[in-house]
């Protein structure tokens, strides 16, 4: 299972999906792995930074959605306060 | 007249109340909903050490991935990251998100960006130079 965590207002919004599903060719499981594309190609727009975080391994920043994470975080953009 | 204003006045100061009430409940950090998940996150991306460390003393100490010497140490609420080398306070980092999240989002924003992109983040933050008695902290607030 992946999550990608948005960090927001609300805290974080989260959306999971099942990358082995999916490649199996599971429908509703390819639809979500798209959606979570296509937040994390949104908000990198906006100016979020993504980070791979996963347990017991070093925190990596990404440019590229990868459906095989386990966990992605994204920053909103960042500035000078 | 007077009983027509008085209406009016009354349908005003309850659109008025019901839109602060609004405003209130979605206002960014203040929400017990968005609290529990930023803390979710937090306890998620700490270690246990640093998650026991920040309980207990009210910060976290980040190594740089670049510099042996150099911690950024982290306070648990708002404020600004103190840069440490060999121990001394060297300078004060300001960076935060243009939207505003819970105090527990900064901390996971601090320790990510610093962790995995720390050139991106010294290139961000701005910088303060500590005062003079700052300087010259005694060793048992350090």
């Amino acid at each position: 299972m992946g999550m990608l965590r948005i960090i927001s207002k609300r805290g974080d919004d989260r959306l999971i999906w099942n990358a082995e599903d999916a490649l199996a060719g599971d429908a509703e499981a390819k639809a979500a792995v798209q959606e979570a594309e296509r937040i994390f190609a949104k908000e990198q727009a906006k100016g979020a930074t993504a980070f791979r975080v996963e347990p017991g391994k070093p925190i990596e920043r990404v440019e590229q959605f990868d459906p095989q994470a386990e966990q992605i975080v994204m920053v909103p953009r960042v500035v000078g306060g | 007249m007077v009983v027509v204003g008085a209406v009016l006045c009354a349908v005003a100061s309850t659109v008025l109340i019901l839109a602060l009430g609004e405003l209130i409940a979605h206002s960014s950090s203040g929400r017990p909903e968005a609290k529990r998940r930023a803390g979710e996150l937090l306890r998620a991306v700490l270690t246990p050490d640093q998650y026991g460390h920040l309980m207990q003393r009210g910060h976290i100490d980040i190594a740089s991935p670049s510099d042996p010497d150099r911690i950024y140490r982290l306070p648990k609420g708002p404020g600004r990251v103190q840069v440490r080398e060999k121990g001394k306070l060297t300078m004060w980092l300001c960076l935060q998100p243009l939207e505003r999240v819970p105090e527990a989002d900064l901390l996971v924003m601090h320790k990510l960006m610093i962790e995995a992109d720390e050139q991106t983040y010294l290139r961000k933050a701005n910088r303060f130079s500590p005062t003079f008695w700052e300087m010259r902290e005694r060793p048992e607030l350090q």
